[in-house]
């Protein structure tokens, strides 16, 4: 009863940290921008479909650090596709209302999902694990997926270096001042214009890291893009737009509600997700915390 | 808005595309295929979705996300009530399904219009449309997954006799006078009295609130219509396509009037219908090239929200009264 219990948490902690993961670069865009990055999935599918062929590459079982190795490659590949987006389309998005963002990145999404099926075919692929967190560890008599507990871990250690950055470095609280005031920032002698790049490149390299990591954790479709967008943008609503450490604890209350509330009601899994995302909104429509902090 | 003289040109003008835009789907089934006739229902249909949307978008400017649950939820109700109780006429059924759709609105609008706005208000329209999705791909008595299908064309008594629209184009032509209806309403709607209001709450519903007005209930009011009329095209594209899966109530679904609203121009009540014949022309034109038609589709996309701010028909608008302006001036230069 008591492993029952725990196992159920397990998944919903996995589902959560895999979430954030995603959302991390959304809401730190939104932060900073203002512009909700519909096509944010999309990127996080393009940086799981590359580390699918840059694995394939190498010969041989795929090792533990060869697939972190990759994983930062496609972090770093989608963050300059996101340089070259933020020149091109982040630009011009500054100044139209929030629909208009919203539609202009949906497009987006569209697009990646095309260049997808081009690349690599509308069927499914599977990656497998990389060798090491293909086991499973036993605990008493609880069977852990090794490759959950390095999701869990991967979604902690991402949440702390955040954080860090955002509130412990001196960029990250220049990042919070041209959030809050960006003319003042202006003012004081801060290259905003640079800062919001930085911030997009960060939040599109965040998106490639989600991809790599969590490559092997479900089979790749040109859909993924969509499913990974709608939890996102359900977590980083509950915990206040742009907000960080709102997210992670958003994700992780929404993953104990939707993994709790599919053991209870079967029937309907992955509705209390929707549930709770409308509940917690409807007390606290501004979200868990709000502001860039 | 400051009008022109040169208003009453650009409006003849634009009478007369929606004249000739309705001569084209009139006799369509008289020169086209079976499948493009097909397309233009569905297409005639996603017309009326899209400008009952953008009521509450173009309008009172409010991004609803969850558009498709309505749609759906008139879509499963006329079908589902068919099967149910097929000795009642089939317009009950329709109006039962617009009627569903008009209480989910009004369900979804207390939730949502309470205190969110803007941004908030579309994720959490959205959060709620999926909720519906969810619903209705898990339950037994709509088919799950697979969705319901063999939905009958009905036969429609007419007091002075029976009128089968299972055969032939009939169907078509009934979708066509139906759409007509519902467009009329909506443009009634959007023209009268309340539509004014409507629009004067998107310019600025704090004024709006000063003169004693209750915002929230007149959102609401634009909610439900918008809701209702969506859900009435849903229960008229039932009998059409036959099939009615859960794919019309998922996200994506949702996404389609907002982009028709964009690439048409929200701003007009015609723009919505604008974009969904274009959009449906370019998946058409590029339906069978996997890849390239996403391609095109988001890249035209891309460049219209971008480029075009005011979409196809604000745009077209824009040039005709620049060209009008030109053409006059030139012309008192000459006189001069």
């Amino acid at each position: 009863m008591v492993g029952d219990f725990l196992l159920v948490g397990l998944n919903g902690m996995t589902w959560a940290m895999a979430v954030f993961l995603v959302a991390a670069g959304l809401t730190l865009i939104f932060g900073i921008l203002h512009i909700l990055n519909f096509s944010h999935g999309g990127f996080v599918m393009i940086g799981a479909y590359l580390t699918y062929t840059l694995i394939n590459q190498t010969s041989g079982p795929t090792g533990i650090f060869v697939f972190l190795a990759v994983a930062v490659l496609c972090a770093a590949v989608v963050g300059v596709l996101g340089y070259v987006i933020d020149r091109t389309v982040f630009e011009r998005l500054k100044a139209v209302d929030d629909s208009y963002s919203l539609i202009a990145t949906y497009a987006m999404l569209i697009l990646c999902e095309g260049g997808v099926k081009l690349v690599w075919g509308p069927d499914f692929i599977a990656l497998p694990p990389p060798a090491g967190l293909d086991g499973a560890l036993l605990l008493g008599d609880l069977f852990i997926p090794s490759y959950s507990l390095f999701v869990i871990l991967s979604g902690i250690v991402v949440f702390l270096v955040l954080d860090f950055w955002i509130h412990r470095t001196r960029s990250g609280k220049v990042m919070q001042s041209v959030a809050l005031d960006p003319w003042m920032a202006n003012v004081l002698g801060i290259n905003i214009n640079a800062m919001f790049t930085t911030a997009v490149v960060a939040g599109f390299a965040l998106a490639g890291l989600a991809g790599g990591l969590l490559a092997p954790n479900q089979s790749l479709s040109p859909g993924l893009g969509g499913t990974y967008i709608i939890q996102a943008f359900g977590v980083i609503i509950v915990g206040g737009i742009g907000n960080v450490r709102g997210a992670f604890i958003a994700a992780l209350v929404l993953g104990m509600i939707d993994a709790f509330g599919t053991v209870y009601v079967p029937e309907y899994p992955g509705i209390f997700f929707y549930i709770a995302v409308a509940g917690i909104l409807m007390y606290r429509p501004q979200g868990l915390l709000s502001g860039i902090r | 808005m400051s009008r022109g003289q040169n208003t009453s040109s650009t409006t003849s003008a634009a009478n007369a595309a929606i004249l000739a835009a309705a001569l084209v789907f009139a006799t369509l089934p008289l020169w086209a295929d079976k499948g493009l006739v097909f397309l233009a229902g569905i297409v005639m249909v996603q017309i009326v979705f899209a400008v009952s949307f953008n009521l509450m978008f173009g309008l009172t400017g409010l991004v609803s996300f969850g558009q498709a649950a309505f749609f759906a939820a008139g879509a499963y109700t006329a079908a589902w009530l068919g099967r149910a109780v097929p000795e009642l006429p089939f317009l009950i059924f329709c109006l039962a399904g617009g009627l569903v759709g008009a209480l989910l609105a009004l369900l979804i609008g207390v939730v949502a219009l309470r205190r969110a706005s803007g941004i908030y208000f579309a994720i959490l329209t959205l959060a709620l449309g999926q909720l519906v999705y969810t619903l209705i791909g898990k339950s037994d008595a709509l088919g799950r997954e697979d969705g319901l299908v063999g939905i009958k064309r009905p036969v429609i008594d007419l007091f002075v006799g029976t009128l089968d629209l299972s055969i032939g184009d009939r169907y078509y032509y009934f979708l066509l006078v139906a759409c007509g209806i519902l467009l009329g309403l909506l443009w009634w709607v959007w023209h009268g009295q309340l539509g004014r209001l409507l629009a004067a709450l998107r310019q600025d519903a704090e004024r709006i609130r000063f003169f004693g007005v209750n915002v929230r209930r007149y959102r609401e009011i634009a909610f439900i219509i918008s809701g209702g009329v969506t859900a009435l095209a849903g229960a008229l594209v039932a009998p059409w396509s036959q099939i009615i899966t859960p794919a019309i109530a998922h996200w994506s679904y949702s996404a389609l009037p907002i982009l028709f609203c964009l690439l048409g121009g929200a701003s007009r009540f015609w723009g919505p219908a604008v974009g969904a014949i274009v959009f449906a022309g370019l998946e058409y034109a590029t339906r069978t090239m996997v890849g390239v038609s996403e391609l095109i589709v988001g890249g035209a996309l891309l460049v219209v929200v971008l480029a075009m701010p005011g979409g196809i028909v604000g745009t077209l608008s824009l040039l005709a009264r620049k060209l009008t302006k030109n053409g006059k001036e030139r012309l008192n230069e000459q006189s001069a």
